[in-house]
């Protein structure tokens, strides 16, 4: 038996309407499997992200607002001790000045028992010199008494010595008093 | 027949090209960065500055002006007078002639009441001027400002009027003026800074800190008068300006 030959005769091409779309339909629909696939791993990705970014936030924020009340204490204290030194320097201030006033005190006083040490050693040295004066005079008017004993010329120049001596005594007294006049 | 390598790589394409490319233009967003275990930067963020309301640095809480000044008691033969001074270096104080006349002993003290050993003592004969050396360190000194003050500068007085508290005045140069006393040669500096007696050698600053003169007398209405900068340094810079003080 001879086989009958089979011929091929090309046939009309398939129509590519129904088949094709629906592969690109296909396609599509992968392509925004993939793209929904991507924006869930990138959504699960930030929000995890963003949870360690406030759990970071937080932890500084705590850290921030421990801080704020260490430097309000600190500034706290550095007022106080601005404060203390404010009063400490015043008082330095307020002691140096008593002590100033003090020495000064302590020189005047000692300038005026200098000036008091020097009248009284002036007065006892014009004291002196009129005690001398009187006794001079009491031993003029001694000799006076009995003049025809001595020589006159002796008793004149004696008298003359006593009246010197007076008035020496004498312009010391009257100095010494210049002096004490107020 | 149908060849499945195409399907393959349009699956392919669909799946990688879309999130890949969309990704990288932008449209899609990105995949986030780690999170980094330590944000804290290493280095400080800006430049410390003196807190607020923090003046200058001092050792003791004075500031530098008082810390220069000093108390002249002039111990004389009869009477007692003081006056004031201030330093220029460690062992050199400037004053006024008149402060330090007629003296049998100089002491001097500092803001904090120290006493400082005096050694000798100089006078200028065409200024109100004196130069006392101490043989004991000054706490502290002042810079010379470069030139003279002009009218309306700010002037700062510290000293000792009446011999009383340290104290600080404040006023403006008026302008210059032939000295009324006749104690220097040349002009002197009129200003409104308030000064009594005993603040006579006070340094007048101006508003750095720096010497501008040296005060040595009050008018009569109430203002002051400054041997001037230019005049002491003239005086400083010749050796024979300064003698030796005489006592009383």
């Amino acid at each position: 038996m001879t086989e009958a030959p089979v011929i091929a005769t090309p046939g009309p091409a398939p129509a590519p309407g129904p088949r094709r779309g629906a592969r690109w339909l296909a396609v599509l629909l992968v392509a925004t499997i993939a793209v929904g696939g991507y924006l869930w791993v990138t959504t699960v990705r930030w929000q995890h992200n963003a949870a360690q970014w406030e759990q970071k936030a937080r932890a500084y924020a705590e850290e921030v607002a421990s801080l704020r009340m260490q430097l309000d204490a600190a500034g706290t204290e550095l007022q106080a001790a601005r404060d203390q030194l404010r009063t400490a320097t015043a008082r330095i201030t307020d002691l140096a000045n008593e002590k100033a006033q003090l020495g000064d005190e302590n020189v005047a006083s000692q300038q005026v028992l200098d000036y008091q040490t020097q009248v009284s050693a002036a007065a006892g040295t014009v004291a002196s010199a009129l005690g001398q004066c009187v006794s001079g005079q009491e031993q003029l008017v001694g000799y006076l008494k009995e003049a025809d004993q001595y020589r006159a010329d002796d008793l004149r120049r004696y008298e003359d010595e006593v009246n010197a001596l007076c008035d020496e005594a004498e312009q010391a007294n009257e100095a010494l008093q210049q002096e004490l006049r107020p | 027949m149908r060849r499945p390598g195409r399907a393959l790589l349009a699956l392919g394409l669909a799946v990688g090209l879309p999130a890949g490319a969309l990704s990288g233009c932008g449209v899609l967003p990105p995949l986030p960065e780690p999170v980094p275990s330590d944000i804290v930067p290493t280095a400080p963020p800006v430049a410390l500055s003196p807190a607020a309301g923090g003046d200058a640095l001092s050792p003791d809480g004075f500031d530098a002006v008082e810390r220069m000044a000093v108390r002249i008691r002039n111990v004389g033969c009869e009477e007692l007078s003081t006056g004031s001074g201030f330093a220029i270096d460690d062992h050199t104080l400037i004053t006024n002639k008149h402060v330090v006349a007629d003296s049998r002993d100089l002491e001097v003290s500092t803001y904090d009441g120290h006493d400082i050993q005096v050694g000798a003592t100089a006078t200028a004969a065409l200024a109100d001027l004196a130069v006392v050396r101490t043989t004991d360190p000054l706490p502290s000194y002042p810079e010379l400002a470069e030139t003279d003050p002009g009218p309306g500068d700010p002037v700062t007085v510290v000293g000792y009027p009446a011999g009383g508290e340290l104290t600080v005045t404040e006023g403006q140069v008026m302008g210059s003026t032939r000295d009324p006393l006749n104690a220097n040669l040349g002009e002197v500096l009129l200003t409104d800074a308030p000064v009594e007696p005993g603040s006579s050698g006070s340094a007048a600053l101006d508003d750095k800190g720096r010497v501008i003169g040296v005060v040595y007398a009050k008018t009569a209405d109430d203002n002051s008068l400054l041997v001037p900068l230019s005049t002491l340094q003239d005086m400083l810079a010749d050796d024979t300006a300064f003698t030796p003080a005489k006592g009383c």
